[in-house]
């Protein structure tokens, strides 16, 4: 064992009053990083479960000048052997009145086939009334969202008018209520892809594509592949910037705040150490009369600086994930928030980033006075003090 | 420490002036023995403000090898900065401090530690014992910065406790648990450890007793007597009893 780490643990063994300070200090700081660390991963999660999860990765739409995608099914087939591209679910969209008794309202009505739908954008999750399966074999069906039906009076079995200039009016009877929590209850119904071909007359056309894929992450790169077959592709990013904001603003601000906490904690030990340095003045003194060089000297503190960081990030990510862990068992009022918990994930990854990150900025606060102990006067320690 | 350790460049020229005229000193104080110790001119200067403060005004000699040397002088006579001199700790503001005929003054710190881990042992009037280790590690602690094996530590150690009359049950124990006279066997250990040529000794009875302090010089004559240049600096009159040569020292300069 090198002297110098014999030393170190010494000074650190005798003083344990400051020792559990300076390492409580460390600790806290670094558990108040590890548990805001497991909340941003578990909101990001959370907030990708509910959005991109349920969103169409990829979104086909036509050519430029044209309104339709024609001959859509070799298109699909195209799409489909993408790599990458796990579904596909042809649409075709558009503007639609609806009335039931004396109730109107303007909202849109998108065609799909029920079951490539859904293995795009989960649509059947969000059923909270009625049969989504019923869609595929009963034509003249729609599903709206729980707030159409609420604005319209409408409920299951209720047929309502739909029509549009242009269009061919007809009776859609209501098979199914969905809830997504989002404007879209509202605004938008579903029927099949028939029915709507019918409505607006356009046989045979669709003028969307909905693609899921095995790595959201990958959406760009996909979108841009589809974009050189010569249609109209964009990725969730593009088409919802406001979710990558949202993400990267809560990443900024929380990476800033977890800055100042560490910048906090290593202060900490830079005022605990030069303490240390102050009540060791004589003790330095002797070592340097007894022939110790000043890099040995300058080790000693850094090995303690080093000793105390890791201990207190051991111990700080140890509470911390504890910590996280029990916030995010503890049950919130059922239906508050819309979910159950406190979204919480923690990962390997960060428990070391942290660990390492902290150590290597407590060696770095322990510079300065490491070097002003090497830099004592032996002279003047040994005598003044 | 920056300030002595940019001057000496500019005193060496000075010196060369001068050296003839110091050397002859020298050697009229010299016996036909190498000295282990010699000081030429040396002065050390503190600025304190606007006042120049003369701790030690040109003073000369030479220390030969296996002598016992008591520096006197009162507090404030400038003793302790000549021990500094002596033990490698401070460098001369102009003038030359040689140990074991090495130039001081042409060494930067990492010589300057060398010099002072292979040639001197200190031994201080606080004892100066670092208290969190025991009286064997202490011991130690020199002789891990020479960089010997840790059997070899321990084996040396406690043969240097010995030397120093401490008794064997005392190793494990931290200084607090002994008493003063204890406290000074260890650091005389400590001092022995890398087996220096010369042990530096600052008032080294000052704070004991006068029983334990007559057997504290007791000892040191023994290992002046196999051969240790001792230099004890001291204001106590019964301490320059034990010695054979003796400098007197008022206001920085050697007045006897």
């Amino acid at each position: 064992m090198r002297y110098e780490l014999l030393i170190a643990l010494r000074h650190i063994k005798a003083r344990k009053r400051q020792t559990i300070l300076s390492v409580a200090a460390i600790g806290i700081a670094v558990m108040i990083l590890m548990v805001s660390q497991s909340f941003m991963a578990g909101f990001t999660q959370e907030l990708y479960s509910k959005t991109i999860e349920n969103l169409p990765h990829v979104v086909v739409s036509p050519q430029d000048d044209e309104d339709y995608v024609h001959l859509y099914k070799n298109i699909v087939d195209k799409i489909n052997n993408v790599d990458g591209v796990v579904a596909s679910s042809p649409y075709l969209t558009g503007e639609a009145s609806f009335k039931f008794k004396d109730n109107t309202k303007n909202a849109a009505i998108k065609g799909i086939i029920a079951s490539r739908e859904d293995a795009v954008s989960h649509t059947k999750d969000d059923i909270i009334k009625g049969n989504y399966d019923e869609l595929t074999y009963s034509d003249k069906s729609i599903i709206i969202g729980d707030k159409f039906a609420e604005d319209m009076e409408l409920d299951i079995g209720d047929n309502v008018e739909v029509s549009f200039p242009n269009a061919n009016p007809v009776s859609l009877k209501v098979i199914a209520i969905y809830d997504t929590g989002t404007e879209l209850d509202s605004s938008l119904a579903y029927t099949s892809l028939k029915t709507a071909q019918d409505f607006y007359d356009t046989e045979d056309v669709i003028n969307g594509i909905s693609l899921r894929l095995a790595d959201f992450n990958r959406d760009r790169e996909i979108a841009q592949l589809i974009e050189d077959y010569g249609y109209n592709a964009a990725g969730w990013t593009d088409n919802n910037p406001e979710i990558l904001r949202t993400i990267a603003i809560e990443t900024v601000s929380n990476n800033v705040t977890l800055g100042f906490i560490l910048l906090i904690a290593s202060f900490g030990v830079v005022s605990t150490l030069n303490m240390v340095v102050m009540g060791k003045v004589k003790e330095i003194g002797i070592l340097l009369a007894m022939g110790a060089s000043k890099s040995s000297i300058r080790t000693i503190f850094l090995i303690e600086s080093g000793i105390l960081g890791f201990a207190g990030a051991v111990f700080g990510t140890a509470a911390g994930v504890a910590l996280a862990l029990s916030i995010g068992s503890y049950p919130l009022p059922e239906g508050a928030y819309g979910i159950d918990t406190i979204p919480v994930v923690v990962r390997i990854g960060d428990v070391l980033t942290i660990i390492t990150i902290v150590f290597l900025l407590n060696l770095l606060a322990g510079l300065y006075p490491a070097q002003r102990a090497a830099n004592l006067d032996p002279v003047e320690a040994i005598s003044t003090h | 420490m920056q300030q002595s350790k940019s001057s000496p460049g500019s005193i060496k020229k000075k010196k060369t002036a001068t050296s003839a005229k110091y050397g002859k000193a020298v050697k009229k104080r010299l016996s036909k023995t190498h000295p282990i110790v010699q000081l030429q001119n040396v002065k050390r200067i503190y600025t304190l403000g606007e006042n120049k403060i003369y701790a030690l005004n040109g003073v000369s000699f030479a220390i030969k090898k296996g002598d016992f040397v008591t520096i006197m002088g009162s507090s404030g006579s400038g003793k302790s900065t000549l021990l500094n001199m002596i033990g490698c700790l401070d460098l001369p503001t102009s003038g030359k401090v040689k140990v074991n005929n090495v130039d001081l003054s042409k060494l930067d710190d990492d010589g300057l530690t060398a010099i002072r881990r292979n040639n001197i042992g200190f031994i201080f009037q606080q004892f100066n014992l670092i208290p969190t280790l025991t009286a064997l590690e202490n011991v130690e602690i020199p002789m891990i910065f020479n960089g010997e094996s840790s059997a070899k530590r321990r084996k040396k150690a406690l043969a240097m406790l010995k030397k120093a009359d401490l008794p064997l049950e005392y190793a494990d124990h931290k200084p607090n648990e002994m008493s003063g006279g204890q406290q000074q066997r260890v650091a005389i250990a400590r001092a022995l450890a890398n087996n220096p040529p010369i042990l530096l000794a600052d008032e080294p009875t000052g704070n004991l007793d006068t029983k334990t302090g007559h057997n504290i010089m007791e000892l040191l004559r023994e290992l002046n007597a196999a051969g240790t240049t001792v230099i004890v600096v001291t204001h106590d009159p019964k301490v320059e009893e034990y010695a054979h040569t003796t400098i007197r020292i008022q206001d920085g300069e050697i007045i006897g």
